[in-house]
């Protein structure tokens, strides 16, 4: 019965065991400064307070509120401009420099910007957040579009399919699978535009939270928060694949 | 059933085909052969109105709508299972959802896919996605069915069976067919004709044999009847005679 020991997970299970063991040890003897690195029992002490004491989930809630509000906004929009973009020409000749131009950089350099323009509240949040995800959403949907496989168009044709059958059929599904490839990426990019919004300027939000424990020194806290939001967003990455296998059932077979 | 006149084809450039004339009596099987990038598969995309020619008509007896089109891949919608492939013609016909399923169904049955309705196209093998390619043509009860190199990519075995089951389809329902085909032994086993295109570019019907051997047929039977090989022998020599233009070579000084 020497299987378990050769499984992937229980093998990873134990180096974290490990690993969290000797970070505990060494901080208790004195080797690491627990101000820096505290423990991970005063960690999770934090973080249980934290959940335990009703503070977290305001916060917790204004961010999903604004990352899932820009990832919204943000896939209407990338897929409204990259069909635009992939069906007229005029709108792709004009959209293609400043999505290249947006893409090419950290998009959340705007994030000063934004609170400039829209204050410290949700607004600037969403929008950050909406940014970062239309810019990917809209190459998704720009080269679905336009790679597009023309056997399956030929195909409806002579089956007698117009324009509308064509979109149905061909379009609209063959998209959804190239978006849904970005769904993933989409959603951490929702989260960090929020998060970022939030921790350049706000008054609530795991950002603000962060933002609050850094200039505090508060090094648990701040660890507390990264691995609170790494959980978040794992979660949110679970959701994502259930969503794509879901609507891609044809793929996974 | 299908006249083809004066056709030229080209993108830009020197034309492909040039001055195509080709006529496919009702209930005719007509096989076009020819060297490859000699237009074949243009002559039947100018047909089915997906490539617009330069010059010259197209007259069918026939409306669009009851013209088949197989392509030479198998490519179906990979989103769609396979009753829906088959019955996504029917739909856009407007027929009714349940009646067009029913219908789908039924033609899977035929091409010997009972059971397979709610597979998609990733599960399927090869020659069973050929199947489905077949009956989402046949199920529009096409009169006249063009097809592009349509077993190119089966295996013997699987292409002998499916030749010979749409035969016996052509045989049964008096189709007209036209046939693009690279495979001479195909062309004879199951055609009428065999028109032979030159080598391109400005490729012409170079000529034209009437396959002497009675139907309906077996496509392992016709291989044995006599006027096989010597027409096999002839369909050879006229295509090793359309090899493409040596590049000239410089003139050797003596």
């Amino acid at each position: 019965m020497k299987g378990w020991r050769r499984s992937p997970p229980v093998r990873r299970g134990v180096a974290l065991l490990l690993l969290l063991g000797v970070w505990e040890a060494a901080s208790r003897v004195g080797v690491l400064d627990p101000f820096y690195a505290p423990p991970p029992s005063a960690v999770g002490e934090v973080m249980f307070t934290l959940a335990a004491g009703g503070d977290l989930w305001p916060h917790l809630g204004a961010t999903a509120a604004a990352a899932f509000a820009g990832l919204l906004v943000g896939l209407v929009l990338g897929i409204a401009l990259g069909f635009a973009a992939a069906l007229v020409p005029l709108v792709a000749d004009l959209l293609e420099p400043v999505m290249i131009l947006l893409n090419a950089i950290p998009r959340v350099i705007l994030a000063p910007l934004f609170v400039i323009w829209l204050g410290i509240g949700l607004a600037s949040k969403l929008a950050l957040a909406t940014i970062l995800v239309a810019v990917l959403i809209f190459f998704a949907v720009f080269n679905g579009v336009r790679e597009v496989d023309r056997r399956l168009v030929e195909r409806v044709r002579t089956l007698g399919g117009g324009r509308r059958i064509l979109v149905r059929e061909v379009y609209v599904p063959s998209v959804t699978s190239w978006v849904l490839g970005s769904f993933k990426v989409a959603v951490g990019f929702a989260f960090t535009g929020a998060v970022v919004g939030e921790f350049v300027a706000s008054s609530r939000g795991l950002g603000y939270l962060l933002q609050f424990a850094q200039s505090t020194y508060n090094a648990a806290l701040t660890i507390a928060l990264i691995l609170i939001i790494m959980s978040v967003v794992l979660l949110l990455f679970a959701c994502a694949e259930r969503i794509e296998r879901r609507l891609l059932r044809w793929r996974y077979l | 059933m299908l006249r083809v006149s004066g056709m030229t084809v080209g993108y830009g450039g020197e034309p492909v085909l040039e001055s195509i004339d080709l006529d496919v009596a009702a209930g005719e099987f007509a096989t076009l052969i020819g060297p490859s990038g000699s237009g074949k598969t243009s002559i039947l995309r100018v047909v089915t109105g997906l490539l617009e020619p330069l010059r010259g008509t197209v007259d069918l007896d026939v409306g669009v709508r009851d013209v088949g089109f197989l392509f030479q891949d198998d490519a179906l919608l990979p989103w769609r299972t396979a009753r829906q492939n088959v019955a996504l013609g029917l739909r856009i016909r407007e027929v009714a959802p349940a009646a067009a399923d029913e219908q789908a169904e039924h033609w899977l049955t035929v091409l010997g896919l009972a059971g397979y309705g709610d597979r998609y196209p990733g599960q399927l093998s090869g020659g069973q996605r050929k199947r489905v390619a077949i009956a989402q043509v046949l199920a529009l009860r096409p009169r006249l069915l063009l097809m592009d190199e349509p077993f190119a990519a089966l295996d013997a075995i699987v292409r002998t069976r499916i030749t010979q089951e749409l035969l016996e389809w052509v045989e049964r329902e008096r189709l007209t067919v036209l046939l693009v085909t690279h495979d001479l032994e195909e062309a004879i086993s199951a055609s009428d004709i065999v028109h032979v295109l030159g080598q391109g570019p400005r490729a012409a019907i170079r000529a034209s044999h009437r396959v002497e051997i009675p139907r309906p047929r077996r496509v392992l039977e016709a291989r044995g009847h006599p006027a096989f090989g010597p027409l096999l022998q002839r369909l050879w020599d006229e295509l090793a005679a359309e090899r493409p233009p040596a590049p000239s070579a410089e003139p050797v000084e003596s």
